[in-house]
């Protein structure tokens, strides 16, 4: 369970308010959607919830333990066993090859399964192939493989298909859904395609720093059956 | 935006190093110059066979410190270079792709000529600064010499290394922009190992991969981390010899030099290792990895080579000063009695430990404080 109460966060000293009061609840096993404007700081709360940034103010409590008290060295610890991340810009250490990317996310919960996972998102035949040499959608797919493998108990995932195409996307979609199912993880999703937010419990629309809408799905709808 | 006067200083490393080797060359060469006439006053044998051990000594150092030192210097400048394209890649790629010629962008590269001219000069400067204390060292009982200004000196240590750094950084910066723009833009596509994977490579974990894979990517911080702990253990060792062997002031100069090359090479390899990995670190971060386990997967790897570095620099002194005395002394009656000194060598070693550990503990401190959002606000 996630509590957060009142989120601000600010830069510049202040003179950029990104998130202005946010409050919200997300049980465990939950899958949320946040949708919304581009700048309207659906990275930054994202980032925020996950212990990367900390507030200005406002609380996050995770099961109990309110994270925006800790310090650097308790988040990193607290980061390291629930935390799974999918970045907007991927992040991934262009110097290694795929498969040591994903171990990078596996090694540290002691996952030895990651090739499947690679399987699964198509990439076994580059799995040798440094993160230099492969196309964006490939690179984002690789981020989504080291993200799973780490087996979190909360995954944030921002953008996670922007850079596939179509059947790819579905694909992906459809095998992160499943997983969730059979490891009741939370997942919290940044997307700007509407359909997806059709697969979700609940759906949070986000407007210049300010959650406008929020509701629940009455049914869910699986990756092939939202449009596109 | 491709090298600029704000680049020069970027090259402490070479600065420094280019400071050492012409202060210690200028000292010795003018007082080379200035005391060879003696030769033909000199009546007496034993002083003429101080004289001659003398000038032996002040050729011998300035050939083999001088040779040394500007070669490293020279390798620096080249590290230095490479790091810089690498590090500007993406830029580098995208002038390429827009149509500036290798020429054109490696010109700029010359400005590092100035570096080396800031180097030679303060080495110079302090290179007569301390003349008077060495050539009253040195006299030992033989007739006063006069301090002279040789421009021929002035030539040979400040403006032609300055030319001749400046046409090679240019000549190396044009082999090295040679690799299409591509290439540049995406990173030099890597060479397939058809070997077929060990099982012990299979199972290696992340942290060992990126230990591994950082040093293979990064060779050439090895050698200076090595040659750090080299100089470190050779010259404070020699100094110590050469406190009791030669002059007091030998002694500190060669220790001086030793902790200033020993702390500047190193502190230059391992910031430019970190800050060549700092988005690698700052990933890791994010992902949970602590900054104790960050530090290893990058700096773990050169451990060896600083063993390696003070192991070799060890033997390379007792055997240069075995040598230089047997060469060197060889016509003087008193030959100074040398061996190898064990309980300096525990010293040194034990020093050399603390330092190398304050020096990884200072870069703990670094990548504690690199963060992912340092990295997102560069993208
Ligand atoms: N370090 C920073 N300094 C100043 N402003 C920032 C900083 N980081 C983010 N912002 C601002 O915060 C706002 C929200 O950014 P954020 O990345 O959260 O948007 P987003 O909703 O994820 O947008 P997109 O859909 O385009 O990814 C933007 O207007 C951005 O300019
Ligand atoms: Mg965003």
């Amino acid at each position: 369970m996630i509590c957060v109460k009142d989120l601000v966060k600010t830069y510049k000293g202040g003179a950029v308010k990104v998130l202005k009061g946010i409050s919200l609840d997300i049980c465990d096993g939950e899958f949320v959607v946040i949708t919304g404007a581009s700048g309207s700081g659906k990275s930054t709360l994202m980032n925020v919830l996950s212990g990367l940034e900390k507030p200005d103010s406002g609380s996050i409590v995770y099961d109990g333990d309110n994270i925006s008290e800790m310090n650097e060295q308790q988040l990193t610890v607290f980061r390291r066993k629930k935390v799974g991340f999918i970045f907007q810009h991927y992040y991934l250490l262009s110097n290694l090859n795929v498969i040591q990317n994903v171990k990078m996310g596996a090694d540290l919960t002691g996952n030895k399964d990651y090739n499947e996972i690679i399987e699964k998102v198509g990439l076994t035949a580059k799995c040798k192939n440094r993160i230099s040499e492969l196309s964006g959608g490939e690179q984002q797919r690789v981020s989504i493989a080291r993200a799973l493998a780490k087996k979190p108990n909360y995954l944030f995932l921002d953008e996670p298909t922007g850079a596939l195409d179509e059947s790819t996307g579905r694909n992906v979609l459809d095998y992160i859904v499943r997983l969730q199912r059979e490891n009741g993880f939370t997942m919290i999703l940044v997307t700007h395609n509407l359909n997806i937010a059709e697969m979700a419990d609940t759906v949070i629309k986000m407007n210049s720093g300010e959650i406008c809408v929020r509701y629940k799905n009455t049914t869910k709808k699986s990756a092939y059956e939202i449009g596109w | 935006m491709i090298v600029g006067i704000k680049d020069v200083f970027k090259l402490v490393g070479v600065i420094i190093v280019v400071f050492c080797a012409i202060f210690v060359c200028t000292f010795f060469l003018n007082f080379y110059i200035d005391a060879k006439s003696l030769e033909l006053v000199l009546n007496d044998e034993e002083l003429l066979a101080l004289h001659r051990a003398q000038m032996a000594t002040a050729k011998f150092t300035c050939a083999i410190s001088g040779g040394v030192l500007m070669l490293i210097a020279l390798v620096m400048l080249v590290f230095y270079i490479k790091l810089y394209i690498d590090s500007h890649a993406k830029q580098l790629g995208i002038l390429k792709a827009m149509g500036y010629t290798e020429r054109e962008i490696a010109l700029r590269f010359s400005v590092f000529g100035i570096s080396v001219f800031f180097g030679c000069a303060a080495g110079f400067g302090c290179g007569f600064a301390i003349m008077p204390l060495i050539y009253s060292q040195m006299s030992n009982g033989l007739p006063e010499i006069t301090i002279g200004f040789h421009p021929s000196v002035l030539v040979l240590f400040v403006i032609l290394p300055t030319l001749i750094f400046s046409a090679f950084a240019c000549v190396y910066a044009f082999f090295a922009l040679r690799s299409p723009a591509n290439e540049l833009l995406r990173g030099k596509p890597e060479k397939l190992s058809k070997k077929p994977l060990k099982v012990s490579e299979k199972e290696r974990g992340f942290l060992k991969e990126m230990c591994i894979k950082t040093l293979s990517s990064k060779k050439s911080l090895a050698f200076f981390v090595a040659f750090a702990c080299f100089c470190f253990a050779a010259m404070i060792q020699m100094a110590v010899s050469m406190y009791k062997l030669s002059t007091k002031t030998m002694g500190i100069i060669i220790f001086a030099i030793g902790a200033v090359l020993a702390v500047t090479s190193i502190l230059m390899a391992i910031t430019s290792l970190v800050n060549g990995n700092s988005k690698n670190i700052a990933i890791m971060k994010a992902y949970g990895y602590s900054t104790k386990e960050c530090a290893l997967a990058v700096l773990r790897g050169y451990h060896f080579f600083a063993l390696l570095g003070f192991a070799v620099g060890t033997v390379y002194q007792y055997v240069l000063l075995s040598v230089m005395i047997n060469i060197v002394f060889k016509d003087v009656g008193a030959v100074p009695e040398y061996s190898f000194n064990v309980s300096v060598f525990f010293i040194t070693l034990a020093v050399f430990i603390v330092f190398y550990e304050a020096v990884m503990l200072l870069y703990s401190f670094r990548i504690n404080k690199i963060s992912l959002k340092q990295v997102m606000e560069e993208n």
